[in-house]
């Protein structure tokens, strides 16, 4: 159904590409159900990994302290890792550590201290083993009850669940068409359960802005969805295939700049505040499930779908 | 004229933001007075909150250190009252003192933009009523409370509000920016309910009602540290009872007897119960029996390690009693959710590494354009509507003073990416599809524009009120962001666009 096209325009269109890509278009067409393959496979191998996940851990991510409760104390400065793990070990047998570096220098400017205890148990500790007293010149004390934090983890939840079906629905008003809806849902699906597979994986612990960069990555992947579904279904300029492969360079090259814009966060990693770091991390891991998504998945669903129904 | 029109819309907008987020503060002098002590010298000449103080002495004063150093060269002491000559950005105030005067300053903002707690340092308490959903208008009863309480205690800058969450519930957040008093969180938590006893019967509760006021100073209100140190200092002050109040202390002291093992004392004692918790008794003594006497003494202790450990200790003890004396008790017992206490050191850090980041994300994202482009005229048209999207951003968030925490600027740097990706699509939009006319391909990329940008909305918006709203400003940036982009930049870059094609 493809044949038509050894005089588009695509040639002048996108004159950094070679050849208008033969071999991709003999490829995919051959192979484009198969291709379909790998992202269910994917997909449904970051289901069951969160699934062996649930049923270890009694919930589908690791959660820092502000949304299990407890304590995150920040004390500023070189401090001694070892020293204070040997002290507090015993008595807060959850407690983890996290270091703060300048990015410049590699200087230590912190070190963060978490557990479920309260402030009241845990700052007195850390006063004994440090030898000074925390005043708000030389530490941050941060700390949410066990209750509070529950209800804000199960309400960030409902929020995703409440974001993604108002995407949904927007994608649907945007559409009016059944399956390549589905299509961009489903992979928007793919972009949020892939991530959370991985943050399991590294055992990263999130925490509320973590959640909210999930938000974030509802929206921030869907609009590479939106140009392909629109470029396949709505124009009408060269072959299908071509269509599609346009809307690829076009959306890879967004994805990439999203990337670019998200990626330096990395290199300063060790000198940003919490939040930034979950944000940055999981916006990063998603838009790079991203491309995976729209041009695996997304794309083959919508190419089925035009050759069911005739459109080339 | 259709094109230039969309131009003068950004121009105009940018123009506004700048004057909204006013960065030429950044070149202003002086510090900031964030409290001066009531009934001091200083307020009676008429120094005030707000104002700016430029120099002392004639000395130019451009930061708190500048400030501190000056006024702690001035030889200040009991019988020698000296000359303070302090400069505003209004008009010269000359004081003449014995002491220090009780003036806190803080550092003038270099522009109109604030940062939020994690960035700026304070404390952040989220408060709920322990066994009980409170209503909107009991929350709201309950948070002026909590301001006068803090207010009477004389923390500056503090903001009490209500949250509400996905669920409805109504909590009570207290901001206090820039500073962390000592006890925040018996203060805002105790629920203060004080009482006097004489036996089983209250004489006086705390609150305006009975307590008409406390002393304040001379020997209304003193801390002693006993002349060979033992850990503790003592402080005694004055309260002054309504006389409703001191006439019920008198029936109550009216059928009491002499206490047999001291005399000149009666029987019972006054005693004084804070949440039920006893922490204070004071023998009467016998001259006061039957009479309705406003005054009384009230004493209690400070310790510490060290003489001024202990003298802070006492004033700060003395100062928390009085506030719950004058101001009464909570309705509600309260409970402390979130208690954050931030360090300003480490946000100082932050912000600059934030920034920095900033940069480098505009660099990188220019430099990818230029690669894939080649052209500079599209590139710099790009970078130009990025800019101009985050510094609209910045302006709005200026002028609804909205505090930007680290959530908020990574909302505003991952809407740079959104933004960039949207002209991507119009510059790709435009060069293909070379059948339809150039209106119509510019419309086609808006399709795909405004569908990126309704998803984008509601995918965020849940975030306003999730988790008690604590990543609103992450939502708030972003949405902000694209639709800055949407309504302002996007149309003008498109126009760019248009023009460079035609």
């Amino acid at each position: 159904m493809e044949e038509k096209k050894e005089d588009s325009p695509i040639t002048e269109d996108m004159p950094n590409i070679p050849k208008p890509g033969e071999k991709f278009r003999f490829n995919y067409d051959k192979y484009y159900k198969a291709i379909l393959v790998i992202p269910v496979i994917v997909l449904l191998a970051s289901l069951i990994y969160i699934g062996i996940f649930y049923s270890e851990h009694g919930d589908i991510l690791y959660k820092d302290v502000s949304l299990s409760g407890g304590t995150s104390i920040t004390i500023n400065g070189e401090i001694d890792q070892n020293l204070l793990e040997s002290g507090l070990r015993t008595m807060f047998p959850d407690v983890s550590f996290t270091k703060l570096e300048d990015v410049a220098s590699r200087k230590e400017i912190a070190l963060v201290v978490e557990s479920s205890a309260p402030p009241e148990q845990l700052k007195p500790e850390i006063e004994k083993v440090l030898g000074y007293k925390l005043t708000d010149e030389n530490s941050s004390i941060e700390f949410t009850g066990a209750t509070l934090s529950q209800n804000f983890y199960k309400q960030l939840i409902i929020a995703l669940i409440i974001s993604f079906i108002l995407m949904s629905i927007v994608i649907i008003i945007l559409f009016r068409t059944f399956v390549p809806s589905i299509a961009v849902i489903f992979a928007v699906f793919a972009d949020v359960t892939i991530p959370l597979a991985l943050v399991d994986v590294f055992e990263i612990k999130i925490s509320a802005a973590g959640i909210a960069a999930f938000l974030m990555l509802i929206g921030y992947s869907v609009d590479t969805d939106i140009l392909l579904t629109s470029r396949a279904l709505k124009s009408k300029e060269g072959s299908l295939n071509m269509r599609i492969f346009g809307a690829f360079k076009t959306g890879f090259f967004m994805t990439v700049t999203a990337l670019a814009a998200v990626l330096p966060a990395f290199f300063l990693f060790t000198g940003l505040p919490d939040s930034f770091r979950q944000i940055f991390l999981i916006l990063s891991i998603g838009l790079c499930a991203d491309i995976f998504n729209t041009w695996l998945t997304n794309a083959s669903i919508i190419k089925w779908y035009c050759e069911k129904k005739g459109i080339n | 004229m259709k094109l230039g029109l969309r131009m003068w819309i950004l121009i105009i907008v940018l123009f506004l933001a700048l004057l909204a987020i006013a960065p030429w503060k950044f070149f202003s002098n002086g510090v900031l007075i964030k409290s001066v002590e009531a009934n001091s010298s200083a307020f009676e000449q008429g120094l005030r909150q707000g104002q700016v103080i430029n120099s002392i002495d004639g000395k130019k004063v451009e930061s708190i250190d500048d400030f501190s150093e000056i006024m702690g060269a001035k030889n200040f002491s009991v019988n020698n009252s000296i000359k303070t000559i302090i400069g505003t950005n209004q008009v010269e105030f000359i004081l003449f003192s014995n002491k220090v005067p009780k003036i806190t300053v803080s550092q003038l903002s270099n522009s109109n933009l604030k940062t939020g707690l994690d960035l700026s340092g304070g404390s952040r308490a989220i408060v709920k009523a322990e066994d009980k959903d409170l209503s909107r208008s009991e929350m709201n009863d309950l948070i002026s409370m909590v301001s006068n309480r803090l207010n009477v205690y004389g923390i500056a800058d503090v903001q009490v509000s209500s949250i509400t969450d996905l669920s409805g519930k109504n909590f009570m957040m207290v901001e206090i920016a820039g500073a962390t008093p000592k006890d925040l969180s018996d203060l805002i938590s105790q629920q203060g309910k004080f009482e006097a006893k004489i036996g089983n019967e209250t004489v006086f509760i705390g609150g305006e009602e009975d307590i008409t006021s406390t002393g304040e100073s001379g020997q209304d209100s003193v801390i002693e540290c006993p002349p060979t140190f033992n850990g503790f200092c003592n402080f005694r002050f004055t309260i002054f009872l309504s006389p409703e109040a001191a006439q019920r202390q008198a029936q109550a002291t009216k059928n009491l007897t002499t206490d047999p093992a001291n005399p000149q004392y009666l029987s019972e004692k006054l005693y004084l119960y804070i949440d039920d918790r006893l922490v204070n008794n004071l023998s009467i003594s016998t001259n006061l029996k039957g009479r309705a006497e406003t005054q009384i003494s009230i004493e209690g202790s400070g310790s510490g390690s060290t003489l001024d450990e202990a003298y802070n200790a006492a004033q700060e003890e003395m100062k928390e009693l009085k506030t719950i004396l004058k101001t009464g008790s909570l309705p509600y017992k309260l409970k402390i959710e979130k208690l954050d206490t931030i360090s300003p050191n480490l946000g100082k850090e932050f912000t600059k590494n934030i920034i920095f980041l900033g940069l480098m994300v505009f660099l990188i994202i220019s430099a990818i354009l230029f690669i894939k482009y080649r052209k500079i005229k599209i590139t710099l048209s790009v970078i130009m509507t990025m800019f101009s999207e985050a510094f609209i951003t910045l302006g709005i968030a200026a002028l609804i003073g909205w505090n930007l925490d680290a959530p908020s600027i990574a909302g505003i740097i991952a809407g740079m990416g959104t933004g960039v990706n949207d002209q991507i699509v119009i510059i790709d939009e435009s060069v293909s599809n070379k059948h339809l006319n150039m209106k119509d391909r510019i419309k086609r990329a808006l399709f795909i524009i405004f569908g990126a940008f309704f998803t984008i909305i509601a995918a965020m918006l849940p975030l306003f009120w999730a988790g008690a709203g604590m990543l609103k400003g992450f939502a708030l940036t972003t949405i902000i962001g694209v639709s800055v982009g949407i309504l302002i930049t996007r149309p003008a870059f498109a126009s760019i666009i248009r023009k460079m094609e035609e």
